[in-house]
């Protein structure tokens, strides 16, 4: 586990615009090597963070380190390592698809012409058409292919599938395979947590400017619970008393439940005590996480008028 | 209706209003004209009171200064003998009729370029709401709700006629207060509106025809230039020709000497046919589209457009053309009456005191104003240039470039060293435009050479207010204004310093007042270096102020 080779790391990253705080003592470490997914709702702070690596903003307080370098500072230096795709991308409306692509590679350091062509062909883009002319989906594509056309050992991408369509979004999931098979680091900020659960090896989950969750899918996956429905034999009426069991149902011989999942263990061998005669047990989804870090609480097996549990 | 779900609060408790079969009946293709005319004023609410209140300092500077150097009943006659008879001067004018008053001479140099300014804000207001929005996809937005296909069209034509009064306002009001008379201040601002209102009607049109808003802004400006044109050519033949432009229209109800008003129908009637005819090309194009279809571009970018200073040259190329074709013609024009102003002045000393050299350099005076001019035009150039690395922020793009391998003082002194470029080489057009039209109308073909000089002359004070526009982006992308107040000094103290009295200190800080006026003046090197080491100065500091803000 390094530590100071880390590509970026931020602690305690804090950013105001006014009275808005659009970061709050945010921590955020992104290993070598790994997809990291970084997932929030709207208006979290995921794209402040992004620019603050990128040394367009500069935070009020606490400390991020790209490559061991200050973002701020160190900017152009540490900007030939990295490609970024922002969220929203506006091109030059005089310029083709394909200039602007060469631009913003050129400012980077150039980008390698055959995976330049490779990936036009792999995204269906047109690399003739004015800009202006362009879909949200053939903007992000644009960023995107200056992106992954370059050599950067880490790339920042700000919900890049999101104006994509579902077979440009499963080419991208591909590249970022590829890009994970060759070494390279990625920051991918997405709603999509398919997506995410699909393609990232750690996620951190922000709110309200700061770091709530940071882990792999398993690790986090420990932290919630796990929906186990069971028939047994003799009903299973003793669930209630044991800890760390919630939203029990219990229907004569079938019971669901959700259960904390480092007292699956327990749950299951009790369950096998009364005769079990099938057991279906599913660990949470990243949705579920994702609902249950925000505050909502997803499947619960009795909708009682919306009550809290 | 009683629910047996109570919550009222939720979606679910909201239902499509009516299934009624009166719904699927086709609904007038203006709904909603009302409501978006209502939100367009909102957005244009400041700029209508910096539309208005430059159309009534034209008209308050120009009935000041007209009533002032024509008091006397002689120096009006000399007046109309030599500006009725110069056709250069008609030709940049109107149609010279009742010069022998002072009113009729206001209205002789003013109107046109009341027009040409109500001209251009319905331009740039039409296209903004139409094509603009367009293409920014926010009028899908729009169309998508309850809004009829034409409404934002039409409510776009109200909103500019709502400009259009509030300009004619303005100048009715300086009119007024400036002594003239209420029937003649009536005519102008009537016939002011009626230009903004025939050039709506173009814009609408132009709008509809090409894909993108700088495309349409370019065709409707095109149609502007040509109806100038027309018109100066019908004012100086004499036969009638200006009655196809609009700008002909206006000048054709003549305010305060043959004062008739029948003329102000024809831009009631244009601006309906144009707007009828807009409407039949939307109904027949999809959304986003054009008549004109775009073309196909460069696959690959050349090796150049890879730098800042070869990206900030793409953006700003089209405007730098666009601009020295103005400033060329414009010297051009300027220039083509060097003699006609001698004769002219040798009759009417006052106006000789007030150019620079006096009375015995006239012509050396003259061309020295035609220089200063070029040179403020080319100045807000170099301004807007500076100030569009602003709207790239804005836009989002310069956040692409600094993300690469770019440092934010590249970036910015690229764009800065392309637009300084670029009015250098607009101020060697210029000079070289003034030089030619002057031995092309009876001067020395010996002045070229000297002219253009003294038009470069002028770099280093180009050079300071692009050192002011990139101080105030350093400071921040929102602050504009220091470069544009900025600008207004300079042009205010070096063209009506004198005629508005104003003390001498006032044109100190001006860098065109330090700027020496050849040919009219000696050279000096000293005040141009200052100037150059204050450029350099404040561009410098608006580079550094730029690496401690945030981007975006």
């Amino acid at each position: 586990m390094a530590t100071t080779g880390d590509p970026i790391v931020a602690s305690g990253l804090r950013k105001s615009f006014g009275r808005t705080r659009a970061l709050d003592g945010l921590d955020l470490r992104v290993r070598t090597g790994e997809v990291h997914g970084f997932l929030g709702p709207n208006g979290s702070g995921k794209s402040t963070t992004i620019r603050v690596l990128l040394g367009l903003l500069r935070a009020d307080g606490g400390s991020a380190m790209l490559f061991g370098g200050d973002p701020w500072r160190d900017a152009v230096a540490l900007h030939r390592r990295l490609a970024y795709v922002p969220g929203d991308v506006t091109l030059w409306p005089g310029l083709t698809g394909g200039e602007a692509i060469d631009v913003i590679g050129a400012l980077r350091g150039g980008l390698d012409p055959r995976r330049r062509a490779a990936l036009l062909e792999r995204f269906d883009l047109d690399p003739r058409k004015k800009t202006r002319a362009y879909s949200k989906g053939n903007r992000q594509k644009v960023a995107l292919v200056a992106a992954l056309a370059s050599d950067a050992e880490l790339l920042l991408l700000d919900e890049p599938t999101s104006g994509l369509d579902p077979l440009m979004a499963a080419e991208f999931q591909e590249c970022i395979q590829e890009l994970r098979q060759a070494g390279r680091t990625v920051l991918l900020s997405s709603h999509i947590l398919a997506e995410v659960e699909a393609l990232c090896d750690r996620v951190s989950l922000i709110r309200l400017g700061r770091t709530v969750e940071s882990g792999t899918l398993t690790e986090l996956r420990r932290l919630t619970r796990t929906s186990v429905i069971a028939v047994t034999a003799d009903p299973a009426t003793g669930l209630a008393a044991m800890p760390g069991v919630h939203a029990i149902a219990l229907d004569g011989e079938r019971v669901s439940a959700h259960v904390d999942t480092d007292r699956l263990g327990d749950v299951v061998s009790y369950l096998a005590g009364l005769g079990l005669r099938s057991l279906v047990s599913r660990p949470p989804t990243l949705e579920e996480l994702f609902l249950r870090e925000y505050g909502v609480t997803p499947h619960e097996p009795s909708v009682a008028a919306g009550a809290p549990s | 209706m009683t629910s047996t779900t109570t919550t009222s609060a939720s979606l679910a408790g909201t239902r499509p209003t009516s299934t009624r079969p009166s719904s699927t009946r086709p609904t007038s293709t203006v709904v909603g004209t009302v409501t978006l005319t209502r939100f367009m004023l909102r957005r244009e609410r400041f700029r209508i009171v910096v539309w208005s209140l430059g159309g009534a300092a034209l008209t308050a500077i120009q009935s000041v200064q007209s009533q002032n150097t024509y008091s006397d009943p002689g120096d009006l006659a000399v007046y109309a003998a030599t500006s009725g008879n110069t056709a250069a001067i008609i030709a940049m004018s109107g149609p010279p009729v009742g010069l022998d008053t002072v009113a009729g001479g206001i209205a002789f140099e003013l109107l046109g370029w009341l027009c040409l300014l109500t001209a251009l804000m319905v331009l740039f207001l039409v296209v903004r709401h139409t094509r603009s929005e367009e293409e920014s996809g926010r009028a899908e937005l729009i169309r998508a709700g309850h809004v009829g296909r034409h409404a934002p069209m039409l409510a776009t034509a109200l909103t500019a006629a709502v400009c259009c009064g509030a300009i004619a306002l303005g100048v009715l009001a300086a009119a007024l207060a400036t002594g003239l008379a209420l029937s003649g201040s009536l005519l102008l601002a009537c016939a002011v509106a009626g230009a903004g209102l025939s050039f709506t009607g173009v814009s609408l049109v132009a709008a509809q025809v090409l894909s993108s808003g700088r495309g349409a802004l370019g065709l409707a400006g095109g149609v502007l230039a040509v109806s100038y044109l027309v018109r100066a050519v019908g004012d100086v033949n004499g036969d009638g020709l200006s009655w196809l432009s609009p700008i002909g229209w206006a000048q054709g109800t003549h305010p305060f000497t043959r004062e008739q008003g029948w003329p102000l129908l024809l831009p009631l009637v244009a601006v309906g046919a144009c707007g009828w005819a807009a409407a039949r090309l939307l109904d027949a194009r999809d959304f986003g589209a054009g008549l004109v279809a775009g073309r196909a571009g460069a696959p690959c970018a050349s090796a150049a457009l890879g730098s800042p200073v070869g990206l900030a040259w793409r953006v700003l190329r089209s405007t730098f053309i666009g601009w020295s074709v103005g400033v060329v013609v414009a010297g051009f024009a300027y220039a083509s009456i060097t003699n006609s102003v001698e004769t002219f002045t040798e009759q009417n000393p006052q106006i000789a005191e007030m150019l620079p050299g006096g009375a015995a350099g006239i012509v050396d005076g003259y061309l020295a104003v035609c220089v200063t001019i070029t040179a403020l035009l080319c100045a807000i150039y170099v301004v807007s240039a500076v100030l569009r690395a602003g709207a790239e922020e804005g836009a989002g793009r310069a956040e692409l470039v600094l993300a690469t391998a770019t440092s934010r003082s590249a970036w910015l002194g690229g764009h800065v060293l392309v637009a300084v470029a670029g009015g250098v080489v607009m101020l060697a057009a210029s000079g070289l435009a003034i030089g030619t039209s002057y031995a092309l109308t009876g001067g020395s073909l010996s002045r070229i050479a000297p002219l253009t000089a003294s038009s470069l002359a002028y770099a280093p004070a180009l050079l300071v207010m692009a050192g002011a526009a990139t101080l105030g982006l350093g400071w921040s992308r929102r602050v504009k204004a220091l470069a544009w107040v900025a600008l207004g000094y300079v042009g205010l103290s070096a063209f009506f310093a004198r005629s508005l009295q104003l003390p001498d200190w006032f044109a100190l800080a001006s860098p065109f007042h330090h700027t020496p006026e050849l040919p009219a003046e000696e050279w000096a090197w000293p005040p141009l270096a200052g100037l150059l080491a204050v450029g350099a100065l404040l561009t410098l500091l608006g580079l550094l102020l730029l690496r401690r803000r945030d981007i975006g």
